[in-house]
């Protein structure tokens, strides 16, 4: 098991070195410079350039991946070109925000569309199970910053009962923590529903078609056993691999979240950082987040065996 | 108590807490910032919202008045010497820095040499190494007087002296840098000192309880600049949405620069009064002359006589500006009957020089940006009256940094550009012209032009600046290397409690002076 | 087979669709890009059925020009996905190897990566077209299809029915085709119906983090994000495309589903 993991986590180092030099190449070659938005509808030629060497970018491309790479090698990403700090610093405490509302909010959502998937397709093409797939479908195409502001209004305004802006962290105040990222959570998790609803249904549909589970009902089984024994346990499995791939995406894509709600997260940051061309910051994230989906991907993997009694980890 | 359920007693406590108002009974005014400020050096690490919260903090010798003169701040008066090479400035006295300290001359020079010399990245070098002067020497004869030395005249030393994005040349505090010599925070002269920086989050600053008020009535970024609350606090809310829906809950108390769009809506609210003030930005549409798709006057002159510029403006800004074809600001003292001398709208005209032009069919292209919604508006406006006279133009949206770019390399046929502020209409019409060989963004080259503007930026005579100033905008009207369109109006947006808050030309906030009831 | 209720309905929603796009290409109501300033924000009425939007263009009918360029560019590319993601994933699965390993670990960092800077990227090399965000979509989706198309060549390859194909001599090919494909068919079906749904609204999200997708031609995902300051104001602006999406997903899904009963080789088992 424990060599399986170090193959495994040896196996990342390519994937993260291709990231790396995916990323370098195409923060480079798209338009726009740091110093050219700092310096805005103004910029003197010989100013830019002397600001340009100064940060190190008048280096040939190759030089500057090297250099980055080889500090990146010994843990230092280097510092922000709009403020100054350090990246590694300002993106953990970044990833703590986000990191929070994604697990929160996967987790909730697979509490909630996992027993839904299971029920609809237990009846399948009957109404209950369009209701479920129609359902699942709305809230698939309500776009993320129309429902969080919908819910920011309604909440936050209408009601009164939560705040609107701001955050603050678990560390200071725990309960005032909560009352700020309630709506995230929830916003986040309707959104997640819809996906997961699907894929559970669309695995919970193949489960029921094996044959111990006709063995199961043919036994004389109470439908509920049968569901809950047989059909639940194994349906999870292919959901559980997805929800691999939505922890690792979501954290790139949360960043409309965060700017709905005002949340200082990674995604924010990463866009952030795009925008203002501030590239050791979009190196850094993208980075952190391939890293961060790798790992968690692994995790699925090793997970994986208990919840699929088909699957022996290799 | 039993340890029963601490999640639970946590969550309970937590409620509570969060129910009640702020315990302590400090006022603070919280304002909305679009995004995070860079750094708090002044003038190099810099945008617009940074500026803006700098200036809180720090002051210079010279500063902006609101009708856009510019008169002493730190300094008491100044002298010109009659080759208006030298000038002389006397502190005001018992002026302190935020750590206690006196403000003496050794510390204005010190702040120029850093400058000047420094590796501070000073936004402004350039103009005092060359571009519009040369800064021959900055000496402190005695503690409360400062002489510095040019090697020419120039009607704009004080002016860029006190450019907002200059950071308002501040003086500050040796104790602003680290014993590594790097900026650490700013111990300024300012109504409020640095307090709390959460990146990302929020910036608050500290009423600064020792500041030596000047005794005329504010003014601009001068007069009485006094503190009356004890704590501001500069909250970053990116998202136009959100910051409504602060402002209406009271997350925030102020957002000195809503949308127009959410005028009418924010109006209607009980809770909050607006305020409006005509500020110096310039919303225009940019030819690059050097394309062939444009190059002919006669097409140029087509789109601008299709265009209906009160029309644009009212729909852009929701009737709160005023059209404008001048580069001088409506708001400027130049702007007189010459400036409001436009193009009105000929669409048979328009037609006609289209077809002159021998202009067939082919399709242009016009850059805009989302980040500043008013270029993507006016793209759209553009276009849909170019279809009008049959002229065929795409809108193609760039993200910002995309758009500064191609402005910056001068790579575009035409483009809905936003300018910042210029505070005197020499600066204005500077950004505008120069030769594009070493200036790619520069739009307007023609060597005549640029010689009435450098006259402009030597002389001091008032008639004479403006009679030059007329020149420009006829020639600009005839040779139209850009269509002015309107200047922006800023709409602050706040809360009903909130008073004193006005609106200026550079459109920076100011919360001096400002109390909550 | 009998034509089930679910079918009927998402057959049905998709006509709609198809008919709304193939009429918008000979007739709507108003130029959809002609803008009336003299009628901005208006309600519906009857003579603007869905109102008009913020610079009076008629909502109705920039809906229905709307309709073919969405669902184009939504089909285009999960069939891009699609394609790409079924090839790359067979051949890794199929192949195993140092191929396998390499192939993974480019598919690992495409998905990595967050889609804004992968879009923000490819649109500015394309051009902030069309096809650059079909490209930009479609190579970030691909890799999911990817993964889940090489797992599933994984699971089947050593099941006794397809070594059993290999001991009677068919060859490798063949049998991949006739028996690995069709079991890859159920997982990607529902893949690509959530990713039409995705491609539809992911234009909306990029727009709304100012990465514009240009906009003058009208999508539903680009009129629902130019509607969101106006969400209480001019609610008619959001909900009309809104709803469009939410149709178009719903038929999509519900036929998506027939399709995979039909082809999933189980079912002949049940």
């Amino acid at each position: 098991m424990l060599s399986y993991i170090l193959r495994r986590l040896a196996f990342t180092i390519p994937t993260l070195l291709l990231v790396a030099i995916a990323v370098f190449t195409l923060v480079r070659l798209i338009p726009g410079d740091p110093v050219q938005l700092m310096l805005g509808d103004a910029a003197d030629p010989a100013q830019v350039t002397e600001m340009r060497r100064a940060l190190g970018l008048e280096e040939p491309l190759p030089v500057q991946f090297a250099l980055w790479l080889s500090k990146v090698a010994v843990g230092d990403l280097g510092n922000s070109i709009s403020n100054g700090l350090p990246v590694l610093p300002l993106m953990i405490e970044r990833f703590q925000v986000s990191g929070v509302i994604v697990l929160l909010a996967v987790l909730c959502a697979a509490l909630i569309a996992v027993p839904a998937g299971l029920l609809a397709a237990w009846r399948q093409n009957q109404p209950l199970d369009l209701a479920i797939v129609t359902g699942a479908t709305m809230l698939l195409s309500i776009p993320t910053f129309w429902l969080g502001l919908l819910l920011l209004l309604l909440f936050g305004l209408k009601l009164g009962w939560l705040p609107v802006v701001g955050y603050v962290p678990f560390s200071e105040n725990f309960g005032q923590a909560l009352l700020y990222i309630v709506l995230p959570i929830v916003t986040l998790t309707m959104v997640e529903i819809g996906v997961m609803t699907r894929m559970s249904r669309a695995a919970a549909i193949d489960v029921l078609r094996l044959d111990y589970v006709t063995h199961a009902r043919a036994k004389g089984l109470p439908e509920r056993r049968v569901l809950m024994r047989h059909v639940l346990p194994n349906a999870f499995a292919p959901t559980w691999t997805l929800i691999g791939l939505i922890l690792g995406n979501l954290l790139g894509g949360i960043a409309v979240l965060e700017t709905v709600f005002t949340l200082p997260g990674l995604g924010r940051l990463l866009v952030d950082s795009i925008f203002a061309r501030d590239y050791p910051v979009v190196q850094g994230c993208l980075l952190f987040t391939a890293l961060i989906y790798v790992l968690v991907n692994l995790v699925v993997d090793l997970c994986y065996p208990l919840f699929d009694p088909r699957v022996q980890a290799e | 108590m039993r340890r029963r359920h601490p999640l639970a007693a946590c969550l309970a406590m937590g409620l509570t807490l969060a129910m009640l108002s702020p315990a302590d009974a400090q006022t603070t005014v919280k304002l909305r910032l679009k995004t995070d400020i860079r750094s708090t050096d002044p003038g190099a690490n810099r945008d617009g919202p940074t500026d803006g919260v700098v200036q809180h903090m720090v002051e210079g010798l010279v500063a902006f008045r609101e009708d856009t003169s510019v008169g002493p701040l730190l300094a008491e008066r100044y002298e010109v010497s009659g080759d208006g090479k030298t000038y002389t400035f006397t502190l005001r006295p018992d002026i302190r820095f935020h750590n206690g300290a006196p403000l003496t001359a050794g510390d204005v020079v010190w702040s120029w040499r850093r400058y000047l010399h420094g590796p501070t990245q000073w936004r402004c070098l350039p103009e005092f190494t060359g571009g519009l002067v040369n800064i021959d020497s900055v000496v402190a004869p005695d503690d409360r007087t400062v002489v510095f030395t040019f090697d020419r005249p120039s009607a704009l030393i004080l002016a860029t002296m006190a450019r907002v994005d200059c950071g308002g040349s501040a003086i500050t505090h040796r104790d602003s840098l680290g014993p590594d010599g790097k900026w650490r925070d700013p111990v300024g002269t300012g109504p409020f000192k640095m307090g709390e920086w959460r990146r990302g989050q929020y910036v608050e600053l500290v009423r600064f309880d020792q500041y030596a008020a000047r005794s005329e009535p504010r003014d601009g970024y001068t007069g009485a600049k006094k503190a009356t609350v004890d704590k501001v606090r500069f909250v970053v809310i990116p998202d136009a949405a959100a910051a409504k829906a602060a402002l209406v809950s009271g997350a925030v108390d102020i957002d000195h620069d809503i949308e127009p769009e959410d005028f009418a809506e924010l109006k209607a609210r009980p809770n909050l009064k607006l305020e409006t003030a005509p500020t110096m930005t310039m919303v225009t549409v940019l030819f690059q002359t050097r394309d062939k798709a444009v190059q002919d006057v006669r097409i140029r002159r087509a789109l601008a006589l299709a265009l209906d510029t009160r029309e644009i403006t009212d729909a852009v800004t929701a009737g709160t500006a005023s059209p404008n074809n001048s580069v001088i600001p409506v708001s400027s003292p130049y702007y007189t009957k010459v400036q409001a001398a436009g193009y009105t709208r000929d669409l048979a005209a328009a037609r006609k020089l289209l077809a002159e032009a021998g202009y067939n069919g082919q399709t242009i292209k016009i850059l805009a940006n989302k980040r500043f919604k008013s270029s993507f508006d006016v793209a759209v406006l553009v276009q849909a009256a170019a279809q009008q006279i049959g002229l065929k133009i795409d809108v193609e949206v760039l993200d910002w940094a995309t758009q500064l770019d191609r402005y910056t390399k001068g790579d575009y046929q035409i483009q809905s550009f936003p300018y910042s502020a210029r505070l005197d209409p020499s600066l204005s019409y500077e950004m505008v012209s120069g030769p594009k060989a070493t200036q790619p963004r520069k739009v307007w080259d023609n060597p005549e032009v640029e010689a009435i503007l450098r006259e402009s930026m030597q002389i001091a005579d008032r008639d004479k600046r403006q009679a030059l100033f007329d020149t420009l905008h006829r020639r600009q009207i005839e040779e139209l290397p850009l269509i002015m369109i309107y200047n922006e109006v800023q709409i602050a947006a706040m809360r009903k409690n909130l008073d004193g808050y006005k609106g200026w030309p550079t459109g920076q906030p100011r919360l001096w002076g400002v109390t909550l009831n | 087979m009998k034509l089930r209720g679910n079918t009927l309905v998402g057959g049905t929603l998709i006509g709609i669709v198809l008919l709304t796009a193939l009429t918008a290409a000979v007739w709507t109501p108003y130029n959809p890009l002609q803008v009336n300033l003299r009628a901005r924000l208006k309600p519906p009425s009857d003579l603007y059925w869905l109102g008009t939007d913020e610079f009076g263009r008629d909502v109705l009918s920039r809906i229905m020009a709307g309709a073919g360029t969405s669902v184009l560019v939504a089909l285009l590319t999960v069939t891009f996905a699609v394609v790409v993601g079924v090839i790359l994933g067979v051949v890794a699965g199929y192949v195993r190897g140092w191929t396998d390993r390499i192939l993974m670990s480019v598919n690992d960092a495409l998905l990595a990566f967050p889609g804004i800077l992968l879009a923000l990227g490819v649109m500015v090399v394309v051009g902030a077209n069309k096809y650059g965000i079909v490209l930009a979509l479609g190579l970030a989706y691909a890799p999911s299809v990817v993964r889940v198309v090489r797992g599933t060549v994984l699971s089947v390859r050593e099941r006794e029915y397809v070594e059993a194909s290999r001991m009677i001599g068919n060859g490798e090919i063949y049998s991949m085709v006739r028996h690995v494909m069709p079991n890859c068919i159920a997982p990607i079906a529902v893949l690509s119906t959530s990713m039409f749904g995705w491609v539809l609204l992911s234009e909306s999200a990029l727009s709304f983090l100012g990465l514009g997708v240009p906009p003058p031609a009208p999508t539903w995902g680009n009129m629902l994000a130019a509607s969101r300051p106006y969400m209480e104001t001019a609610t008619w602006l959001g909900i009309a495309p809104g709803l469009c999406i939410a149709f178009t997903l719903l038929g999509i899904n519900l036929l998506g589903d027939s399709l995979r009963d039909r082809l999933d080789p189980r079912m002949a088992h049940a």
